[in-house]
């Protein structure tokens, strides 16, 4: 069988082709009678990150690695092994394994390979450029430690209260990857991303705070260290002083950032893999009404300027957009060619992929709320009393995407008659996902994204009514 | 894995152009996991992972590099590169490595690759049993073993090296439980530094039943109350408060950096005086044990608090340096692609001497918090956010419902110092702890102890 990439955003570097002479090779040794389907997934990964401290490298690694997971299907059960050395022994050692592990596993009449027809998009329009930026080689590691020490210097000086710097990082990658499998399917991508990150701590006589902030891009180039530097000691400074409130039920306004963070501990009971397994909470409620009307969330695989963009998924099926929920209702849940079948639908491009070292699962993309017509101002007015949250701690365990229950720490600024008044710190909120969901009010104009098990988004959200507790 | 000569001709390459440090760290890791979801074997995976990792210092700065590999040529080409970042005028050479000793022994009877797959499976189906034959209530069971083994090679500039085996077994048991339109879950895992002998005697069983115990208990809870109250934390997993919100803070490197509230109190009453916390990495078979850490120093155990009062931080081979302290073994990292740093291992409040059912009884209206869904800390603060996943109301000394979607909001150092009571029932509960992109493993222990008030969020009335 001949194996040639079909999408244009990869396979052409020299990594990239490396990879898939492994995977050549490795499809060479694969014992034809034993098995009925093979799968191979080569990834390498080359990168740096630095931290400073003090106007010093702190510390600064590179890595440089690679490594390859095999996926057998024998008499519909699955096996999986992977390993990080690529010669030929160990590779052969590790088919053995991944041959092995496929007795114990179960059968089921849905493991078997991707197949075309079990694609919802097709072919997408993506370049080399949309994942890769090609300026990314001109950048010597020394202007990397510059970057990262002018974020350090520039966060100090923002304000004189600020009085350390926790952590100032520069941290850069270029990843490639392969997938081939026995139907003849064959991809190749390859991305690169850098990202900046500080943490300011702020102290006066009484308190100290904390403030981060973050860029990212597919280089070095155009990461604003300015806006990085000034928006963590704002954050920081700006909590200072912050006070616990009386426990009571408020308006709560939610940035878009941490917004964007609680749609990301959603997303997961958004998968079909947890909804199928009876792990979610949105389970039954396919066609059901969730937000209000005005409200649609996307899951786009192929997003211009996504930092979870590829052509493919973590098991080779193409991306596209898909509507989650559509004028507030819940639409589709997110699927890979297993929990398509399985649903009687077709893959979403969700197959997520952490590494060579796992199977594919089910994961979002760029995961986000669209966008509201409210700026800040026309969001703030009309709040009575409210609370502004600009900081959430404990959201992974204090959500439970399951049963639906919801309960974080949260800092911010207090609202009164519409506008900012003091900070407010150790408090939490308390509410139920579906009743959260149902009782936003507002949504603001811009949408901001994060990274973090997916690219999250969201414009800022006004909720009503949300139990606050303090003292 | 390689020879000593070899060992040191990389240190001493990686020392030519000037380096005041260097450090070899090789490991050999063979990984295997089963899982189980639906009663049956959803994935069986295997893996193998062999590399060096490459340190040097050069003043205050850390480099760092790795390679897949550990063939020779490699290995050099690596060291020449990493080296080549420094450019001083040292000349530091090393002569010959001196094993370090480690007092730490452990045996193991049943190496996890001498344990068939099917043999694993059967563990997990007798898991899976046992949960839904607990309450018709369970609906699902996702249970998972993961095995470990893997060999470690270290070796530095000081002219120290070591070498260890290590073998590690987990099972992680997570149930759902269904009731009408009332969804809850129960957690629980068993892990430690030993064989297959770890989930032997009904063991298995045994976590599977307090997993299925949690999510149905939790059935009929109520909301939990709101307000600054007074909370029993239950043995074992409650010590994850202390581990994030004060053992974070003791680490050396936090410290340095001026992120902690620990900072300039060593000697000084940091909490009540029945307090006493220990980082003990000796403690056989248990889960953040190890016979050298993460730079080849051996294991042992470290008072942080004595009755109170702040004695020790915890330390990597850099911390214990600048700070001018005795090393402390708690230089660990995640595999040979991470650097060190200061971390946990085995981190407890020790047992104190109140009963623990007197302790209840001395509540008259407050929460029993028992497990925890986890949390998250602000290290520079020590403010903290805890999910309580199984929680009961206590009234007028005794355990009553039990209480959903709550919360504990606190500062650390704060709560430090308003704990009155120390149980005598000190227990463990394993886990992974991440910090820097790097997870380890690590145990968190305490008694029942009682805290006169914290913060609790929920959705029903003030208590």
């Amino acid at each position: 069988m001949e194996y040639k990439n079909k999408n244009k955003a990869g396979g052409h570097g020299s990594k990239n082709k490396h990879l898939l002479d492994i995977c050549k090779k490795a499809a060479l040794m694969m014992p034809k009678g034993r098995i009925d389907q093979f799968e191979l997934f080569a990834a390498s990964h080359t990168g740096s990150e630095i931290e400073v401290f003090n106007g010093k490298v702190d510390t600064l690694s590179s890595s440089d690695s690679a490594g390859l997971g095999v996926r057998v299907f024998k008499d519909k059960a699955m096996g999986y092994a992977y390993t990080a050395v690529l010669e030929d022994a160990v590779i052969e050692d590790t088919i053995e394994k991944s041959i092995a592990n496929s007795s114990v596993s179960k059968r089921d009449q849905f493991n078997y390979l991707p197949e075309p027809g079990d694609f919802r998009f097709s072919l997408p329009e993506m370049g080399e450029g949309d994942l890769f930026d090609s300026r990314f080689m001109e950048y010597k590691i020394s202007s990397k430690i510059g970057m990262a020490l002018r974020l350090e210097e520039l966060t100090r000086k923002m304000d004189p209260r600020i009085k350390g710097v926790r952590y100032s990082i520069y941290e850069d990658g270029i990843s490639d990857t392969v997938i081939l499998n026995s139907n003849g399917l064959c991809e190749g991508c390859i991305s690169s991303v850098a990202v900046i990150y500080v943490s300011a701590i702020s102290k006066d006589s009484k308190d100290t705070s904390t403030g981060d902030y973050f860029d990212y891009g597919r280089g070095p180039a155009g990461l604003d260290v300015e806006t990085v530097a000034s928006e963590a000691a704002r954050r920081s400074v700006e909590l200072l002083g912050g006070k616990k409130i009386k426990s009571q039920v408020l308006d709560i306004v939610l940035e878009p950032l941490i917004a964007a963070q609680l749609l990301g501990v959603l997303a997961p009971a958004l998968c079909a893999d947890a909804v199928i397994k009876g792990k979610s909470l949105f389970k039954d409620m396919q066609g059901q009404k969730v937000f209000p009307s005005f409200i649609d969330v996307f899951d786009h695989g192929t997003m211009p300027g996504g930092l979870y963009s590829r052509p493919f998924d973590g098991e080779g099926a193409y991306r596209g957009k898909t509507t989650v929920f559509g004028k507030g209702i819940l639409k589709t849940f997110l699927h890979n060619t297993y929990t398509a079948r399985r649903s009687g639908t077709s893959s979403t491009g969700n197959a997520s992929r952490a590494s060579y070292r796992s199977v594919p699962e089910v994961g979002p993309s760029n995961f986000y709320i669209g966008p509201g017509s409210d700026d800040m101002e026309s969001i703030f007015k009309g709040i009575d009393k409210g609370f502004y949250v600009t900081d959430i701690i404990g959201l992974h365990s204090g959500t439970n995407p399951i049963s639906g229950q919801m309960s974080v720490g949260a800092r911010g600024r207090l609202i009164e008659k519409g506008s900012l008044s003091y900070p407010v710190r150790e408090v939490t909120i308390a509410t139920d996902i579906l009743t959260f969901a149902a009782s936003i009010l507002k949504t603001g104009k811009d949408v901001k994204f994060m990274p973090g098990g997916g690219f999250f988004g969201s414009p800022a959200l006004l909720v009503g009514g949300i139990s606050v507790s303090g003292k | 894995m390689i020879e000593k000569r070899f060992a040191s001709k990389v240190l001493n390459t990686l020392l030519e152009t000037g380096a005041s440090f260097s450090e070899i760290f090789i490991q050999k890791m063979s990984a295997s996991s089963l899982k189980l979801e639906d009663s049956s074997i959803e994935n069986c995976s295997s893996g193998y992972d062999l590399g060096c990792g490459l340190r040097i210092w050069n003043g205050d700065s850390t480099y760092y590099a790795y390679v897949d590999s550990i063939k020779e040529s490699r290995i050099l080409d690596a060291a020449r590169v990493l080296g080549g970042a420094v450019k001083s005028t040292g000349q530091l050479k090393v002569a010959d490595l001196i094993e370090n000793k480690s007092a730490y022994r452990l045996s193991i009877k049943k190496y996890p690759h001498l344990i068939s797959a099917d043999n694993k499976k059967e563990i997990l189906l007798s898991v899976d049993k046992t949960a839904r034959d607990f309450s018709p209530h369970i609906v699902q069971v996702t249970a998972s073993i993961s095995d470990l083994e893997e060999e470690i090679f270290i070796a530095n500039s000081l002219g120290e090296c070591s070498g260890e085996k290590v073998v590690k077994t987990l099972l992680s048991v997570n149930v759902v439980a269904l009731r009408k339109k009332e969804i809850r879950t129960g957690h629980k895992t068993l892990a430690e530094t030993r064989g297959f002998e770890a989930l032997e005697a009904g063991r298995a069983e045994k976590l599977a039943k307090e997993a299925s115990h949690i999510a149905v208990v939790m059935l009929d809870a109520i909301n939990a109350p709101v307000g600054l109250i007074p909370v029993v934390i239950g043995p074992a997993f409650g010590g994850v408060i202390f581990h994030e919100a004060c053992g974070h803070g003791l680490e050396a490197d936090s410290v340095l950096k001026d992120a902690s509230v620990f900072k300039g109190k060593l000697g000084k009453k940091v909490a009540s005086e029945s307090v006493t916390a220990i980082d003990d990495s000796s403690i056989p078979h248990h889960w953040g044990s190890f016979k050298y850490d993460g730079e080849g120093f051996t294991s042992g155990s470290t008072v942080l608090i004595k009755d109170g009062i702040l004695v020790n931080f915890i330390n990597d081979l850099k911390s214990s340096i600048k700070m001018k302290k005795p090393r402390t073994g708690n230089g660990r990292r995640q595999s040979y692609r991470d650097s060190p740093m200061p971390r946990m291992t085995n981190t407890y409040i020790a047992n104190g001497k109140d009963d623990p059912s007197s302790i209840i009884r001395s509540v008259n209206r407050g929460i029993y918090a028992k497990e925890f869904a986890g949390g998250q800390v602000e290290p520079a603060t020590g403010d903290f956010v805890f999910g309580i996943s199984e929680g009961y109301l206590i009234e007028k000394g005794e355990i009553g419902q039990p209480i959903k979607g709550a919360t504990l909001i606190g500062n650390g150092p704060d709560i430090l110092k308003k704990i009155e009571a120390v149980g005598n029932d000190l227990d463990f509960a394993p886990g992974f702890c991440g910090k820097g992109g790097q997870s380890v493993t690590n145990e968190v222990g305490q008694p029942t102890i009682k805290v006169s008030k914290i913060t609790v969020g929920g959705t029903g009335k003030k208590l």
